[in-house]
C-alpha cells in the first residue's frame, strides 16, 4: 500500500499543509524573517571566503573562486539542514504520531522539503553571483537539476534511515552532528581538489567517491567552470567502476533507508 | 463483511514491552544479555477483545483507568497495530483520541482548521465545504484570523471540538471529549448528539455515565483488557458503578 499512497490525494494535501506550516513557522518572530534563509549561507560564505580565500589563499588559480566557494557552502548548508530536519522529524512530530494515523514518511518528506525550498532560493543568489562574476551561461546548466535530484535522494535516504533509528536511540542526533562536522572537511568545499591531487592522487580519488563530493564538484562543473575536477573526469577509464560508486552509495541509502523506515514505522507510535 | 456492520473487532490482543528500570544504558544492556535477564516487562493491555459495531450505532466504551480503553481506541484508529486478532473497519473513520491534535499556537484559527483537516485526511476542497459549519458551531467567526495562542483555552477546545463533530466521516471516534466549553456550548453539544443519534456511527469513550445512558444505544464495559459486559447502557452504567462499591 505504501507506494500508491504517495499519489493518494489526501497524503499530498497533508504533505503540502505540513510543509507550508514548517516553512511559515521557521522564522516566526524574527525581524528579518525569510531573509535568514538567504543570509545564513551567505554569512557562512563570507567567513570562509575571508579566512580561506583571502588569508590562506586556498583559491589558487581556480577561476571564479568566490562563486566556486559560494556554490559549495550553499550545497553544504542544504545537506546539513535537510538531514538534521529529516532525522529529527519523527521525534519532533511525536505528539501527532501518537494521536493520529497517517503515513509517517510524510513527516520526513515535509521536513526535508523546507530545506529544498531554501536551497532553490539560495541557488538563485548563486546564479546572480556567478553572472556578476563573469561566468557565461552554458547548456551544462541544464544538468544541475539532475545532480540536485541525486543530492535530495541521498539526503532523504539518510533522513529515513537515521530518523527511524533516532526514534529509539536519540544518540543519533548527536552522532550525526559530529559526523557532519567531520564530513565538512572530507568534502572539497573550502579547499580545491587540486590541492589534494598534487600531493596524493589516490587520496583525491577516495575523496571523490564520496557522493557529496561528487555532487558538489558536478554542480561546480556544470554551473561555473569545466575546469573543475569531477569524479567522472578524474578517475581514469581503467577504473570506470569508481565513477558509479557515488551513485551506488546514494541508491543504497535511499533504498535501504526507505525499507528500514517502512519496517520500523509501524511501531513509532508506541516507541516515541 | 456484512454491510450493516461498521466495525468488527475479533479476539484483539495487544501488549507493550515496558523497559524496566535496570534496562537503561549500554553497560546494563550487555549485563542483562549475558545473564539472560529481559530488559523489559511485558504488559498485556488487551486480552482478546471481540465486538461488533453496527452502522449508525452509538456505542459507549467505559472502564476504569488502565483498563485498556485508550489502547483499544488507538488500535481502532490504526495508530497501534494489533498483535493478534483483527480489526475490520467498514467506512471512513475519523479519530479524535485527543482534541486539537496538531494545533499550533503560532497559526491562525483558520490555518489550524485546515491543518487539522489535512491530518484527518480531508482535502482543502472538502475542508472548504465544512469550514463555515465548523466556525459557526464553534461561534468563533470573529477570531478565525487571529493566532491560536491568543485564544482562551475554552475557545481552543471549542474549535477543536467543532472540527471533531463537523468532520464528515462514516465513523466518529471520541475519547473523553464531552465536557468542553461553557454551559451554553455544552447544551449545544448535547442537542447535537441527540440529533445525530441513530444517523451516525459513533464510538464514545467516557467516564461520565450520564452521557452513556443519554446518548448510547449500547455500551461496553472493559476490565483488564477484556469485555466484561456488552449490554444496554443502563445495565453497563450500573455495572461500572459497582466496580468499586
Amino acid at each position: 500500500m505504501a507506494i500508491p499512497n504517495f499519489v493518494y490525494k489526501g497524503n499530498r494535501v497533508l504533505l503540502k499543509e505540513l510543509t507550508k506550516t514548517d516553512f511559515k513557522l521557521r522564522y516566526q518572530g524574527s525581524v528579518l524573517g525569510y531573509l535568514w534563509a538567504l543570509l545564513r549561507p551567505l554569512m557562512m560564505f563570507a567567513i570562509l571566503y575571508v579566512v580561506f580565500g583571502q588569508l590562506l589563499r586556498f583559491g589558487g588559480d581556480i577561476p571564479h573562486y568566490p562563486v566556486y566557494l559560494l556554490a559549495g557552502t550553499t550545497l553544504w548548508s542544504f545537506f546539513t539542514e535537510c538531514t538534521n530536519q529529516g532525522i529529527q522529524a519523527i521525534v519532533t512530530r511525536g505528539e501527532l504520531i501518537r494521536k493520529i494515523c497517517f503515513p509517517k514518511y510524510i513527516v520526513v518528506v515535509s521536513a526535508t522539503l523546507t530545506a529544498v525550498i531554501n536551497l532553490l532560493i539560495n541557488l538563485i543568489v548563486v546564479v546572480i553571483f556567478a553572472l556578476i562574476n563573469g561566468v557565461t551561461p552554458s547548456l551544462t546548466w541544464l544538468f544541475v537539476p539532475l545532480v540536485l535530484f541525486e543530492f535530495y535522494c541521498l539526503a532523504l535516504g539518510i533522513s529515513f534511515l537515521f530518523g527511524a533509528i533516532n526514534v529509539k536511540y536519540r544518540d543519533i542526533t548527536s552522532i550525526w552532528d559530529v559526523l557532519t562536522q567531520a564530513l565538512f572537511y572530507a568534502v572539497p568545499i573550502i579547499y580545491p581538489v587540486t590541492m589534494i591531487a598534487e600531493t596524493n592522487q589516490t587520496a583525491a580519488k577516495i575523496l571523490l567517491i564520496n557522493p557529496i563530493a561528487q555532487i558538489i564538484q558536478d554542480v561546480r562543473y556544470c554551473l561555473i567552470t569545466p575546469e573543475t575536477i569531477t569524479t567522472w573526469n578524474y578517475v581514469g577509464e581503467e577504473h570506470w567502476f569508481w565513477k558509479i560508486i557515488p551513485i551506488a552509495i546514494t541508491l543504497v541509502f535511499l533504498i535501504w533507508g526507505s525499507w528500514y523506515f517502512r519496517k520500523k514505522s509501524k511501531k513509532f507510535a508506541e516507541e516515541i | 463483511m456484512d454491510n450493516n456492520i461498521a466495525i468488527s473487532v475479533k479476539n484483539l490482543h495487544k501488549s507493550f514491552k515496558l523497559p524496566t528500570e535496570r534496562a537503561w544504558g549500554l553497560k546494563q544492556a550487555i549485563f542483562n544479555r549475558l545473564k539472560g535477564i529481559k530488559g523489559y516487562k511485558e504488559q498485556k493491555v488487551l486480552n482478546g477483545i471481540s465486538f461488533d459495531v453496527h452502522r449508525n450505532e452509538f456505542i459507549g466504551i467505559v472502564g476504569r483507568n488502565g483498563s485498556g480503553k485508550s489502547t483499544l481506541l488507538k488500535t481502532l484508529a490504526k495508530i497501534y497495530f494489533p498483535e493478534k486478532g483483527s480489526v475490520e473497519i467498514n467506512g471512513n473513520l475519523i479519530p479524535f483520541i485527543e482534541l486539537g491534535v496538531g494545533f499550533n499556537p503560532d497559526l491562525t484559527g483558520r490555518e489550524n482548521v485546515y491543518l487539522n483537516g489535512a491530518l484527518l485526511g480531508f482535502s482543502n476542497k472538502e475542508m472548504d465545504a465544512m469550514y463555515d459549519e465548523i466556525v459557526d458551531f464553534a461561534e468563533l467567526r470573529d477570531f478565525m484570523d487571529q493566532k491560536l495562542k491568543n485564544y482562551s483555552s475554552g475557545m481552543q477546545v471549542r474549535l477543536a471540538f467543532s472540527i471533531a463533530i463537523r468532520a464528515k466521516g462514516d465513523i466518529l471516534l471520541l475519547d473523553e471529549v464531552l465536557a468542553v466549553g461553557d454551559a451554553a456550548f455544552q447544551k449545544k453539544c448535547n442537542d447535537y448528539f441527540t440529533q445525530i443519534k441513530g444517523t451516525q456511527t459513533v464510538i464514545l469513550v467516557t467516564h461520565d455515565m450520564n452521557s452513556v445512558t443519554k446518548y448510547c444505544d449500547r455500551a461496553i464495559l472493559i476490565e483488564k483488557g477484556r469485555v466484561k459486559l456488552d449490554d444496554q447502557p443502563k445495565k453497563v452504567a450500573d455495572a461500572y458503578k459497582k466496580l468499586w462499591d
